[in-house]
């Protein structure tokens, strides 16, 4: 249990920061050669140019975006060479591309490519088109000691019925899991902490997919609407035994999320579970005070229920964050320098895991520094390994993820389930973030040295 | 602040709604502003008022609430108004562009500050939501900060070539006395855009609001004067349509400023040509007229940004904008896909009061806009298939249904007349080129909106449209001054862009100056 901890202040921020470098320094070692990093497996050449050229890189981006679209291998080449006719240098293969883009055959031939391109890379991070289908994944991962979390991908939802889909599939998603996961042999590891039993069925659900109504000036409308929804999926979720996580977006709807978890959860008949979650992003400038709103109602909710997991991310949606409140004129509700937001996610990490058993913590990050940390503070504060989580997106944190797990921490992958139209937006959004220049994955997949990627932000 | 200090533009921030403490001040402006009502306004003309009550606005969600008295203006005082600004002409076009400018944007700051209560104000008188009401005091900013800043520039004249032996120089004179007559639907923006143009410039203004929104033009009017421009120079003439007619007809009036429908555009038009017996000039007419504005969608459009962007483009203050979307023109190959969603989409529309956060819908301007909408709405059910519907509340105010219809005969009126409501057409097409072809048969010609991802089509219509403004992957309302300058082309408008670099050009005679500067055989 966690309860024992030293004050916060008693923690010596020295004793955290060595043992810090000598676990990101064991993990890093457990990474397969660089060769194998999940930038370069895919598509070496394509996320190399893309990350080297920023016109390129929207070219590229784009066509990702429109593939679902095409109707036509021939539609598909022609959109390719639509697109990379507006880059201003093409390197060498692309322009031979273009080239044979002048006869029908050559089309058909280039929106093969492309469309199996772009399949084998959707492949890497979207495990299966139902959470039937993906069940060998899921099983494979637990068998390999990491854990799994489904988010199920879909369309933007702007009607009723996409709305009802969308629970009908988080239902399905939760039956399926949880009587497939019941089978599944012990990963005591993967299945208990300090708290109690940690569920094997994991489900993730997003509120505007929930309703059509959020608006970011009437917050309770889309509330409303998302709970007469998320009440059932709570209930099947107690009644299989499952954990329904709910996903943050962007700061548009973060209050009617952030209100509507919470007042569901306070309802009576949620007073004893089922287990549940909610996600924290340190990119915000005011994450401080969500914290802290977060950890005052966790501290009074009944001890029948099992802890909230907050799942602290940085954040998906900066470069949105940013756009609309310049566009807008409002102050940016964003850090704006990457230290800032790594420093941030770090102060919250110690917050959440100081604030004790009324939460179980759990760090969804890929960067190196960002995850040794908090299991070094964890560490060093007096908590158990076992009382901390550590989550990763499958396709980009599966070599971090066998690192942990080779080393006895509760991993847990989250993996994108659904068909390739649905997939797009989510794997248009994970390529963008990538090949940025702030990213850890892309300074990792660029040969950083392991002391620049533990550096203090 | 001198010339020097002028910081570069930029908008006005709309509020940040989405923040609850934002939110929270909103109820308090509107009870501050109910307190109020009704607001008395006055016929103003030079340092006179004289109020009444022949024009009545009251609010379109409760018809019973008056919220504004006005007087409305006589023949008399339409004379008195345009002697006056003849006066205050020739105070203000005296004044450095540079202390114009100044006036100009003390006003901006006036209303600045007072940015909740006007918010509020139209709310009530107009019936604009919250969102839409405040990116209307925002923009009004907008117009008097951007103006001000080009008044300056233009104040410094144009480069001409000079030759040894001659000074060339080219300036820009105000027109004159200026009529402005402007619309209920953007009541303090669009007079605020063709009031402040005028005035930076060193016009003298003679402003005839609509008689469905007098409160909002006279506190422009309270604005402008307390920035500093002379009583003189601006006059409020509150009235019905005859005020507008008889200033336009007025020999006095050099210019005339129109927003509004393209039946009154065209007369506006017709009588500003006549000349009369002892007018020296001919008058200029800015008119921004009607739309029937289309958006189109290719067959690799992103239906997720589509389906929302036009249902905004299209019900939002109730479809009553001339940018608003009225038609939909959509590939075959996701024509069912596109209006399955989008008639999910308006299902779930909030028809409701203004004040309201969250109508997506709010009441129309007044019975007879709602009667014309409901016919419309009569008509395109006979004619086509209602898709989808969101029902009005059972209130009173001049609630309308909000309608998508499609299958309708290629002659029907719904597909061509302006109909200034929230009724959306939606008609598939061959492919975008005949898509193209159906906008290219329209008379007017103001927005349009395409929704595709290949470059090359969006280069293809780019090329072909008519339209004054066209905006690619996103809504095609919510002009941003000095980013999106906004007019139409066709029956849409004769003018330039407003909050658009060449506006100002409309409210200016040119003048070039050439001085011989050979004296006796030299240079001097
Ligand atoms: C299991 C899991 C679940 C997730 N769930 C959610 C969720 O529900 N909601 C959500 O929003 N995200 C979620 N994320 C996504 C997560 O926010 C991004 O993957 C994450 O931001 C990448 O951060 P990192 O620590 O892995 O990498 P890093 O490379 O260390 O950080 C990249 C991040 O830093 C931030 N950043 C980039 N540039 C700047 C800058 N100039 N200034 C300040 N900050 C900057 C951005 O947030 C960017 O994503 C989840 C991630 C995981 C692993």
């Amino acid at each position: 249990m966690t309860t024992a901890r030293p004050a916060p202040d008693a923690v010596d921020p020295e004793a955290v920061e060595s043992e810090l470098q000598r676990v990101g320094r064991e993990l890093a070692a457990a990474f397969p050669s660089s060769s194998r990093q999940p930038l370069r497996a895919f598509d070496a050449r394509a996320m190399e140019l893309a990350t080297g050229d920023q016109e390129l890189r929207a070219a590229l981006f784009r066509f990702v975006d429109v593939v679902p679209a095409c109707r036509s291998l021939d539609d598909l080449a022609h959109h390719l060479t639509g697109f990379l006719g507006e880059v201003g240098e093409t390197p060498p293969p692309l322009a031979a591309a273009m080239r044979i883009s002048h006869t029908r055959a050559g089309r058909a031939a280039l929106g093969a490519a492309a469309a199996g391109g772009v399949r084998h890379l959707a492949h890497r991070f979207i495990v299966g088109e139902s959470p039937q289908s993906a069940l060998p994944t899921f099983r494979r991962l637990w068998n390999g000691g990491v854990a799994s979390s489904v988010d199920l991908l879909g369309e933007a939802t702007v009607t009723q019925s996409e709305a009802d889909r969308y629970a009908a599939r988080c239902n399905d998603a939760i039956a399926v899991l949880s009587r497939a996961t019941a089978g599944w042999p012990t990963r005591p590891r993967l299945e208990a902490d300090g708290s109690g039993p940690v569920p094997r069925a994991n489900v993730c659900a997003k509120v505007s997919a929930l309703t059509p109504l959020l608006a970011p000036e009437a917050p309770r409308r889309g509330q409303d609407d998302a709970a007469r929804r998320m009440r059932p999926l709570l209930r099947a979720a107690h009644e299989a035994g499952a954990h329904l996580h709910i996903d943050m977006e962007s700061l548009d709807s973060r209050e009617a999320v952030l209100d509507l978890v919470l007042e569901l959860l306070s309802e009576d008949e949620f007073a004893a579970g089922p287990s549940s979650g909610l996600v924290l992003q340190a990119y915000l400038r005011d994450s401080p005070d969500q914290t802290e709103r977060i950890v005052a109602w966790a501290r009074q909710r009944s001890a029948a229920a099992p802890p909230l997991t907050v799942r602290l991310v940085k954040g998906a949606y900066w470069d949105h964050e940013l756009v609309q409140a310049r566009q807008h004129g409002w102050e940016v509700p964003v850090f704006e320098d990457k230290a800032d937001c790594d420093r941030n996610f770090e102060a919250l990490s110690r917050r959440l895991l100081d604030a004790g058993s009324s939460l179980r913590v759990a760090i969804g990050s890929h960067n190196l520094r960002s995850v040794a940390h908090a299991i070094a503070y964890n560490r060093v504060s007096g908590g158990e390994d076992v009382d901390l989580e550590l989550q990763v997106l499958r396709g980009l944190g599966d070599d971090l993820a066998h690192a942990l797990a080779a080393r006895g921490f509760r991993v847990r992958a989250y993996c994108p389930v659904g068909d390739l139209v649905a997939g797009m937006a989510y794997l248009v959004r994970r390529l963008l973030e990538n090949t940025s220049n702030e990213s850890f994955l892309s300074a990792q997949a660029q040969g950083a040295s392991v002391q620049e990627l533990l550096a203090a932000p | 602040m001198t010339a020097t200090e002028q910081t570069p533009f930029a908008n006005e921030p709309v509020l940040e709604l989405r923040r609850a403490s934002v939110r929270a001040g909103l109820q308090e402006a509107l009870a501050t502003v109910e307190a109020r009502l009704p607001v008395e306004v006055p016929v103003r003309i030079g340092a006179d008022r004289r109020a009444g009550d022949a024009v009545i606005s009251t609010d379109p969600g409760a018809p019973e609430r008056v919220v504004a008295r006005a007087a409305a203006a006589t023949s008399d005082e339409v004379q008195a108004a345009v002697a006056e600004a003849s006066r205050g002409l020739a105070r203000w076009r005296a004044v450095a562009a540079v202390d114009r400018a100044r006036a100009l944007r003390a006003a901006a700051a006036w209303l600045r500050e007072r940015r909740l209560e006007l918010t509020a104000l139209e709310v009530r008188e107009c019936a604009k939501p919250w969102l839409e009401a405040d990116a209307d005091v925002c923009e009004a900013i907008d117009f008097l900060e951007y103006y001000a800043r080009g008044a300056i520039e233009l104040s410094r004249g144009r480069e001409l070539v000079q030759v040894s032996g001659e000074r060339n120089d080219m300036s820009y004179a105000p027109r004159g006395v200026v009529a402005v007559i402007s619309p209920w639907n953007f009541p303090l923006a669009i007079p605020c855009g063709m009031t402040s143009a005028a005035l930076a410039v060193g016009n003298a203004v003679v402003l005839k609001p609509a008689e469905q929104s007098p409160a909002l033009a006279g506190a422009l009017v309270t604005a402008l004067r307390a920035g500093g421009i002379p009583d003189a120079a601006i006059s409020l003439l509150p009235g019905e349509g005859e005020v507008g007619a008889a200033l336009v007809a007025h020999p006095g009036v050099h210019a005339i400023a129109f927003t509004g429908s393209l039946p009154v555009g065209r007369e506006i038009v017709r009588s500003a040509a006549v000349v009369a017996e002892g007018q020296h000039h001919f008058k200029s007419v800015v008119a921004e007229l009607g739309g029937k504005n289309c958006v189109i969608v290719a067959a690799d459009a992103d239906l997720d940004e589509a389906v929302p962007a036009i249902v905004g483009s299209a019900f939002a203050y109730a479809g009553q904008k001339c940018s608003a979307a009225s038609r939909v023109l959509v590939a075959e190959p996701i024509a069912d896909q596109l209006l399955e969603r989008l008639a999910g989409a308006v299902e779930v529309l909030v028809v409701d009061q203004a004040q309201t956060l969250g109508t997506d819908v709010p009441p129309v301007i007044e019975a007879a806009a709602r009667e014309r909408v409901l016919r419309y709405g009569e008509l395109a059910a006979r004619e086509g298939t209602v898709v989808a519907s969101a029902p009005p509340p059972d209130e009173p105010g001049w609630f309308c249904p909000a309608l998508v219809v499609a299958d309708l005969p290629e002659n029907s009126s719904v597909l061509s007349d302006e109909i200034f409501g929230p009724v959306l057409a939606v008609q598939r097409v061959r492919d975008v080129e005949h898509a193209c072809d159906v906008v290219d048969g329209l008379a007017f010609a103001l927005t349009g909106g395409l929704f595709a991802r290949d470059p090359e089509t969006v280069r293809r219509v780019r090329d072909r449209t008519p339209v004054g403004n066209l905006y690619v992957n996103r809504g095609i309302t919510g002009a941003m001054v000095g980013r999106q300058p906004f007019g139409g082309n066709r029956l849409s408008g004769t003018g330039l862009k407003a909050g658009g670099p060449d506006y100002l050009l409309q409210f200016v005679a040119q003048r070039a100056v050439s001085e011989n500067t050979m004296r006796h055989g030299l240079v001097v």
